[in-house]
């Protein structure tokens, strides 16, 4: 059963859009929140991806027996579709395929943010940029050379957990299964945000000092938050990987998965959840139009239309730069107390300076 | 009779000197870390591409060009895109933003040049080389003296430019306290725009003798820009001579050292070469923070 154009172009967009949302939200907790400038988001968004090309399918095969004298990462399809044509049948095995898999990525997020941290606590801004995009560079070009891991420039086929659901309508299920994903994550950051943790995060961006002198281990909280945005980014590009059911190392750049994201938070608002997720949408949006308009230009331009795209999007960034730095939606002063409580005050207030 | 391998490696070591002493200058003066500087680099390889097959000069025609089209579009980016956001009071966070936003857009505009080459002057654009090109001494390739020569002429000037002329004091002066500078009638503003002209030209130069080394497409400058930043970082990301000697060291380590390992381990380790320079980065940073520079050499010379 096919599906019409317009809803393939929206299910396309909206699975984007969440994997991109979600590694924005991510960046925004580390740089946003707490003012670490996290260069290297590629990081942990290929060290996910990595995980689900590398991991979930090797176990599989090994219980399925699916292997028989094949090589797994030479004979990466006839490997993927045995185990496709076992899981596909198998509504239970494939839900738990997915889980464990985004929680393994998300594990392994956080053991690459801890290493990330390491740097992170004892390196001077600019210096720590430029060490996470070199750490991030360093994990991309093993993906690349070294074969064994994911296959290399030729990358490895998943096990596709969404087979059983059949046809194209498995990108529909990806695409919900992205969002409900998106949406639990905006949830955990949001509540983040509104939480004492989250002012205390505000402190160490705009007052290291202080944070301190009112008692706050900065270093360890940097260190938290470094692991917990990245095994939220590792699950952005385990996402990412499920959707596209396969690993390449070679879609997994500098530009795409750290640049972007950081466009995103940018023109969005630092430091406003909400923000971000418009940030995201515009950008998403913004491609995928020009993508789909791209054949009609074609003809009048003696160049590829992707071009303009870059043009277009930095034009943008620096106009947002320059003139709205905060972003569409600017950062919100945190609420300590419920409205209740606040309207409450202020009311005692006005009886007291009425007196 | 000088080994292929050691020629290759002196050029490339020069040719990054001369890119990471000019990535160093920027942000000696306005403490923005470029980058865009790899790009820099990438329009003085297109220039060569432009004059030497396009309008069939000499290879070394291009150095001027380069130079000159190379500090414009530095000055560009410094006048309209930093300068506004520093007079806002942008932090070195908006300003490093920033300037990847530039390199996108002369990404983008190195692409289309790329593609307007190919279609209409039928010539390969994209991952090519201009070895050919090159004049012969002794058997050896030109650019094995012009390269080396170059690194140390700039390095030079920059000596006598900093130390011996009166602009090159205010500069001094400038990146020292810009405050009391402009206390004393020094045109801080000018002296960094004088900068980042100076930083894009040798970038656009150094970035013009490329392609007589290796191929080049219209990505070299985004793959050099982490060797630049690892060089500049080793020499103290502080001190001109410093990211000079950093650029020697980084060059020769990563092409002498895969070189050698290839031959002691395998060839498979020449697809690692670029882990060489991070890797170079990543320890000195964690021992010596500050950079090669920041060791208090003649201490430790002193107690021996």
């Amino acid at each position: 059963m096919a599906l019409p154009v317009a809803l393939t172009f929206l299910i396309d967009l909206l699975a984007l859009l969440g994997i991109f949302a979600i590694i924005s939200l991510s960046l925004n907790i580390e740089f946003g929140y707490t003012g670490i400038p996290n260069f290297g988001k590629l990081l942990a968004v290929a060290g996910g991806a990595f995980f689900v090309g590398a991991v979930p399918g090797r176990i599989l095969a090994y219980v399925y027996n699916a292997l028989d004298n094949l090589d797994y990462i030479r004979d990466t399809n006839l490997v993927m579709t045995n185990i496709n044509r076992i899981l596909s049948t198998d509504v239970l095995s494939s839900i738990t395929l997915l889980i464990l898999s985004l929680l393994g990525a998300a594990f392994i997020g956080a053991i690459l943010g801890f290493i990330a941290s390491y740097p992170a606590i004892r390196l001077r801004e600019d210096y720590l940029a430029i060490t996470l995009l070199a750490m991030a560079e360093i994990l991309v070009m093993i993906g690349r050379n070294y074969e064994d891991l994911i296959g290399g420039t030729r990358g490895v086929a998943i096990p596709d957990p969404f087979r059983w659901v059949g046809g194209e309508w498995r990108f529909v299920a990806a695409t919900c299964t992205i969002l409900v994903v998106l949406l639990l994550i905006l949830f955990y950051v949001e509540s983040i945000s509104r939480s004492p943790l989250g002012r205390t995060l505000r402190a160490i961006r705009d007052d290291e000092i202080s944070a301190e002198v009112f008692g706050k281990d900065v270093v360890k909280i940097r260190m938290k938050v470094l692991m917990v945005g990245s095994s939220i980014a590792a699950v952005g590009g385990a996402l990412s990987a499920f959707l596209s059911g396969s690993v390449v190392a070679a879609g997994f750049t500098r530009v795409t998965h750290t640049f972007w994201p950081w466009v995103m938070v940018i023109i969005g608002g630092a430091a406003n959840n909400f923000g971000v997720l418009l940030g995201s949408a515009l950008f998403v949006t913004l491609r995928k139009v020009i993508t789909f308009y791209k054949d009609v230009f074609k003809p009048f331009l003696p160049f590829d239309v992707v071009w303009l795209e870059y043009l277009l999007l930095g034009i943008i960034l620096i106009i947002v730069l320059i003139y709205r730095p905060e972003g569409i939606i600017p950062e919100k002063p945190s609420r300590t107390l419920s409205r209740r409580e606040l309207d409450q005050i202020m009311r005692e207030l006005k009886l007291k300076t009425a007196k | 009779m000088i080994p292929p391998m050691f020629r290759d490696a002196i050029i490339f070591a020069a040719l990054l000197s001369m890119l990471s002493t000019s990535l160093t200058l920027t942000y000696m003066t306005t403490k923005v870390p470029n980058f865009a500087h790899g790009n820099f680099a990438t329009i003085g390889i297109y220039m060569t591409l432009l004059l030497a097959k396009v309008l069939k000069l000499n290879v070394y025609f291009t150095l001027i060009p380069s130079l000159i089209v190379g500090g414009v579009v530095a000055l560009i980016l410094y006048l309209f895109v930093l300068k506004p956001l520093m007079d806002r009071g942008a932090n070195y966070i908006t300003l490093m933003i920033a300037t990847i936003a530039y390199d996108m857009i002369l990404f983008s505009f190195l692409n289309i040049f790329a593609d307007y080459l190919t279609r209409t002057f039928k010539i390969p654009a994209r991952l090519f080389i201009l070895k050919s090109l090159d004049f012969r001494v002794m058997g050896q390739p030109g650019l094995f003296i012009i390269a080396p020569l170059l690194a140390v002429i700039s390095v030079i000037s920059f000596y006598l430019l900093l130390n011996k002329t009166k602009f090159g004091i205010a500069m001094r002066a400038a990146i020292e306290n810009p405050s009391l500078a402009s206390v004393v009638g020094i045109n801080v503003n000018l002296t960094y725009a004088v900068s980042w002209f100076i930083s894009g030209g040798l970038a656009g130069l150094a970035g013009a003798l490329t392609p007589l080394l290796i191929t080049c497409d219209t990505n070299t400058g985004m793959t050099l820009i982490v060797h630049i930043f690892a060089a500049s970082i080793v020499g103290g990301l502080t001190n001109i001579y410093g990211a000079f000697f950093g650029g020697l060291l980084i060059g020769l380590a990563e092409r002498l050292g895969t070189g050698y390992l290839s031959l002691q381990v395998g060839t498979w380790i020449i697809a690692y070469r670029s882990i060489i320079p991070l890797a170079f980065m990543v320890v000195t940073l964690l021992f010596a923070p500050k950079g090669l520079t920041s060791i208090p050499w003649k201490k430790i010379l002193r107690r021996r």
